[in-house]
């Protein structure tokens, strides 16, 4: 299927379904839960495909759809639990919906009332300061706490503009993993300098990938041919070897 | 009277003042404060500036009608706030005071970082714990929200269709989720 918007016009999970309802022209109350999960799946793994990432709140709505859908297969059983009635599956999904849509429908009125503003101007406060130095200095109403207070209120409000802490870990290679991108790259090409795998020059990049080439030449994957001293070296891989 | 009133509104600027704040200035009852007030707007209608209540504080502003003539003063750079940013402000402005949990509930994501970016700007504040479990802070909306769009007070907010409102089943489901955590 063909999408000609991408995962990032939406604001979230809530809002790419109620696109999807609004293209199907349903009312809300009506939806299929079979279709829209259909097309809410097949819009994910199409973001997949294109390699956009898909943050886990699409996917949680993905399970909560898939899970609406199979108790809507499952025969009633309303025997069983007497307490219970007989709640439609769909309903908490259908409010929420209702209820997220109520805001949204909501942007457009506080956007005309943003651009409202803008035609009025007030101005800044006069600057009284040259007057407020003074008193300042002679009531000495300011304490040191007022001040500290007044330091602390700034930090705070400095904190809530930085990003959220995040964690950045190194990743790290292992000589499996690097073994079998060597194993990709002579698929390809058959025969690779020595010199063109080092190319990141971490010595952890280069510890890892001398370690592959060793292991590689010791189980006969690869030749490793050097015409004659300070040549290149030249590996090649070993021809109708099949690997795992 | 009225006069003096104009010119602590001119002196205050941007930052206005409440009916509270003229009543201690000019030494008068609030009810006379509302008086000055009618007598001033009355001034300002052949004028190029009027006096409008704006995030429950009177300022001084120019008349919309000159808007043009003022922006050719300024470089017009207009930022606007973002979709997630309106969506998440209206949520919290009609239901306040609200939680981050809550928020988080009816948009379907995360909004932590959101919330950070609103309370920095000053749109909304932080107004103690609430006493749902955990304890989690409690927002609101600010003056300044009203302020920036163009709102006298609370009660200026467009009306929107509370009718149709089931929050009940969402809450039945955060306390059941909850519940079972608190078991374990």
């Amino acid at each position: 299927m063909e999408y000609n918007f991408v995962i990032n016009d939406f604001e979230g999970p809530l809002d790419l379904l109620l696109h999807l309802i609004k293209t199907d022209e349903v009312d809300i109350y009506d939806i299929s839960i079979e279709k829209v999960t259909e097309q809410y799946l097949s819009f994910i793994k199409s973001m997949e495909e294109m390699n956009l990432t898909v943050a886990s709140e699409y996917l949680v709505m993905a399970a909560e759809l898939i899970e609406i859908k199979s108790r809507l297969l499952l025969p009633n059983k309303k025997d069983l639990d007497e307490d219970e009635y007989e709640e439609d599956p769909r309903e908490n999904l259908i409010n929420r919906l209702l209820e997220y849509k109520k805001y949204k429908d909501m942007i457009d009125t506080f956007k005309s009332l943003e651009e409202e503003r803008k035609d009025i101007f007030t101005k800044d406060p006069i600057n009284l300061s040259e007057y407020r130095e003074v008193n300042a200095e002679k009531n000495g109403d300011i304490t040191l706490e007022d001040l500290i207070e007044a330091l602390k209120n700034f930090l705070k409000r400095k904190e809530d503009e930085k990003p959220l802490q995040t964690k950045i870990t190194k990743k790290e290679l292992s000589v499996t993993e690097r073994t079998s991108q060597i194993r990709d790259i002579l698929k390809r090409k058959r025969r690779i300098s020595f010199f063109d795998l080092f190319e990141v020059k971490t010595r952890e990049y280069i510890v890892v990938t001398f370690l592959s080439i060793l292991e590689m030449a010791k189980y006969g994957e690869i030749n490793i041919v050097q015409e004659s001293n300070f040549n290149n070296i030249i590996i090649n891989s070993k021809e109708g070897e099949v690997h795992e | 009277m009225s006069s003096i009133l104009e010119a602590i509104l001119f002196a205050v600027g941007d930052e206005g003042l409440t009916k509270k704040e003229i009543s201690n200035i000019l030494e008068i009852e609030e009810g006379k404060v509302n008086d000055e007030l009618k007598k001033l707007e009355k001034i300002y209608e052949n004028r190029g500036i009027e006096l409008k209540l704006l995030g429950n504080k009177y300022k001084l502003i120019t008349k919309s009608e000159y808007k043009d003539y003022i922006k050719k003063l300024t470089d017009e750079v207009s930022n606007n706030l973002s979709k997630s940013a309106l969506e998440t402000l209206a949520i919290i402005a009609y239901n306040e005071p609200i939680t981050r949990m809550q928020i988080d509930e009816i948009r379907g994501v995360n909004s932590s970082q959101m919330i950070r970016n609103l309370l920095s700007k000053g749109f909304i504040e932080d107004m103690g714990k609430s006493d749902l479990p955990g304890r989690p802070l409690l927002y609101k909306t600010t003056n300044h929200f009203l302020d920036y769009f163009n709102l006298s007070t609370k009660e200026d907010l467009p009306k929107i269709n509370l009718e149709e409102i089931e929050v009940l089943e969402d809450d039945d489901l955060f306390l059941t989720r909850y519940k079972e955590e608190g078991e374990v």
